[in-house]
């Protein structure tokens, strides 16, 4: 086997060889990739594939003392729980309703960014205000939470003495359910933004400079630039993120409301993956929550999947 | 918009006045919106050091007042926010390691087109990021595992990102073949290749993704929070949660917390959060310059 490995190496591959020795010539080739795969097939069984399976909890009526095997099934009794429960409801909106204003007031921010960093025409402050900007990407939820809840207190922050400086009532920003959900926005917009124009700037840069000394001669203003070379340039990188996002309206990450919620706000703050979390880890009803976890991961495949064929029936290339 | 008319006879030159007037306005725009980024991390930098009187009062701007490091004494004295530094540091650095080596072997064999049964491996990746078990069969498995209250719950489902692994992946299919058929006409091994020839060539996306996965496990939280059950195990920033957000003295004052009764000073919490982003910032500018080529490694193919 060795030999015919070397051998193989040196030599073009002959066609001449029935194909079957060729195949288990051409394992044997690469038997030191494939021993590489080994361990990553077996992660991908256990920790991927193995919870997928156990998904089917959904349709039982699982006690940890039967274990997955020995629980009753229940056919779809989990959800029609689910879909009578007015929780349900409550966290679908709450999940459905901070994705849409992300995407209204949120989505657009880097875009804006990238544009007015582009124009920026020294180096120097340019690297300097991008570092600056990325800053907050680099943090977790719950240090920024604590910096929002403690900059936000009516209290002891900065935010609410400015305020009593400007002859304001101070608001109790975090407690109140108006106030949580603009406050959740412009969070994300501080920690993502500017981490956001990396892919913006990189498809302003592949932009054929030719077109901007066009755009001059014909007397086009700098915002007649923006909105005629600039804009047109990016749009393919805005469209697939815009509807990457949209693939993501089932999804509200778990460590960003934590960080931020209290329970005078629960009404508005309760999304999927928070009651999972509670109802599952914290109150041990298994099979409910995964029933909610199914039907969420369900709609977020379907929405994946058409939002890969509508890129691609746009001629965009696909995500995959 | 000013001036169409007559710069089609004379383009504009740089310096025309509405060009500058635009460059202006545009830079002053760009400094306030980093002063807005950076300006709530002053501000707790500041609070941090300053008296609680001067904390209570609000007065606390961009400078300490009344400068103390009572704060970090404190905090240094009772020592759980220390332990939980160290736990952090150790699950950073095992895990970081463990994604990395998984990543190569998982990115290498599956840049090679040679490879059958590479186009299914890569489907099976690829599906894991569009659908996966969900959290409570991920809990399940691990606690039947016996894994609970052990790091490995946290290493051992996160050894791979795909996503990761496919921005690995795309980097070493674009490595010229020639490099790696050269060494094997001079007879050195597959594993010779990868460790002397590529690998090497690979620093830029090792380093890129090193970076990505070591600050993830730096601030992971939810899967501490749901498999870590020892208090003297938890990570930075469940500690800091603990701290923090659970036992706010707003919420003592609105009557919704009024089971708690340890109440942590806002200057102390400050000093938490100071001493739990202080290792990101000081790594950050060397580092700075990798994640930008991560992220656009990541965007040519994905």
């Amino acid at each position: 086997m060795n030999q015919h490995a070397t051998l193989d190496a040196k030599l073009p591959e002959s066609k001449r060889e029935p194909s079957r020795r060729l195949f288990w010539k051409q394992v044997s080739r690469n038997r030191f990739l494939y021993m590489l795969l080994v361990p990553v097939a077996a992660y991908l069984l256990l920790f991927k594939y193995a919870p997928m399976a156990g998904e089917i909890i959904a349709f039982k009526n699982y006690r940890l003392a039967d274990g997955i095997w020995g629980s009753p099934w229940v056919g779809f009794e989990q959800f029609g729980k689910l879909f009578s429960s007015k929780d349900f409801y409550a966290v679908l909106r709450n999940t459905l309703l901070l994705n849409l204003y992300h995407l209204i007031f949120a989505f657009p921010v880097p875009i804006l960014l990238a544009i007015l960093l582009n124009e920026v025409r020294i180096e120097w402050y340019k690297r300097t205000l991008q570092n600056l900007l990325y800053i907050p990407h680099f943090l977790s939820w719950i240090v920024l939470g604590s910096i929002v809840i403690a900059l936000l207190s009516p209290s002891t922050g900065f935010v609410s003495f400015l305020m009593k400086g400007l002859g304001l009532e101070p608001i109790y920003f975090m407690a109140d359910k108006f106030w949580w959900p603009v406050t959740f926005i412009a969070s994300g917009i501080w920690k993502e933004a500017g981490f956001g124009t990396i892919l913006y700037l990189a498809a302003m840069a592949s932009i054929d400079p030719t077109l901007f000394e066009a755009a001059k001669m014909d007397g086009a203003n700098k915002l007649r630039q923006i909105w005629h070379v600039t804009l047109p340039g990016i749009r393919s990188t805005i469209a697939i993120l815009l509807i990457l996002q949209v693939g993501r309206m089932m999804d509200v990450g778990f460590e960003q409301v934590y960080a931020l919620r209290n329970p005078a706000v629960t009404s508005v703050a309760e999304v999927i993956s928070t009651y999972v979390y509670t109802r599952g880890i914290v109150n041990l009803q298994y099979s409910y929550t995964t029933a909610l976890g199914l039907f969420q991961s369900l709609i977020a495949l379907i929405l994946i999947v058409s939002v890969n064929r509508i890129i691609k029936a746009l001629g965009e290339r696909g995500l995959w | 918009m000013v001036t169409s008319g007559k710069a089609l006879k004379k383009p504009p030159h740089r310096g025309g006045f509405s060009s500058k007037a635009f460059h202006w306005v545009n830079y002053l725009v760009l400094a306030l919106c980093a002063y807005a980024t950076l300006f709530p991390f002053v501000n707790i930098i500041a609070v941090s050091f300053s008296s609680s009187r001067a904390i209570n009062a609000a007065e606390v701007f961009m400078w300490p007042i009344e400068f103390n490091m009572n704060a970090y004494v404190n905090l240094l004295k009772d020592g759980q926010l220390l332990v939980a530094m160290k736990n952090t540091a150790l699950i950073t650095l095992v895990g970081t390691a463990l994604n990395m080596l998984f990543t190569i072997m998982a990115a290498y064999p599956l840049s090679k087109s040679r490879l059958r049964g590479r186009n299914f491996m890569l489907m099976a990746i690829l599906f894991t990021m569009l659908f996966s078990g969900g959290l409570i069969p991920n809990f399940l498995l691990i606690n039947s595992l016996g894994l609970v209250n052990t790091y490995w719950a946290l290493w051992l489902p996160a050894l791979i990102s795909a996503y990761n692994m496919f921005v690995m992946k795309s980097f070493l299919e674009g490595l010229p073949d020639e490099l790696e058929e050269s060494a094997q006409i001079d007879g050195a091994g597959d594993a010779t290749i990868l460790w002397k020839i590529v690998l090497p060539l690979s620093k830029p996306v090792i380093a890129a993704l090193t970076l990505f996965y070591a600050v993830g496990w730096w601030n992971s939280y939810m899967n501490v929070l749901i498999y870590i059950r020892n208090t003297d195990k938890l990570s930075l920033m469940v500690k800091l949660h603990q701290m923090i957000a659970l036992v706010s003295p707003d919420m003592l004052r609105s009557g919704e917390g009024l089971m708690q009764t340890v109440i942590t000073p806002e200057g102390i919490r400050a000093a938490a959060v100071v001493i739990a982003i202080t290792p990101i910032l000081c790594v950050y500018p060397f580092l700075q310059k990798h994640f930008i080529k991560g992220v656009l490694l990541g965007s040519v193919k994905g």
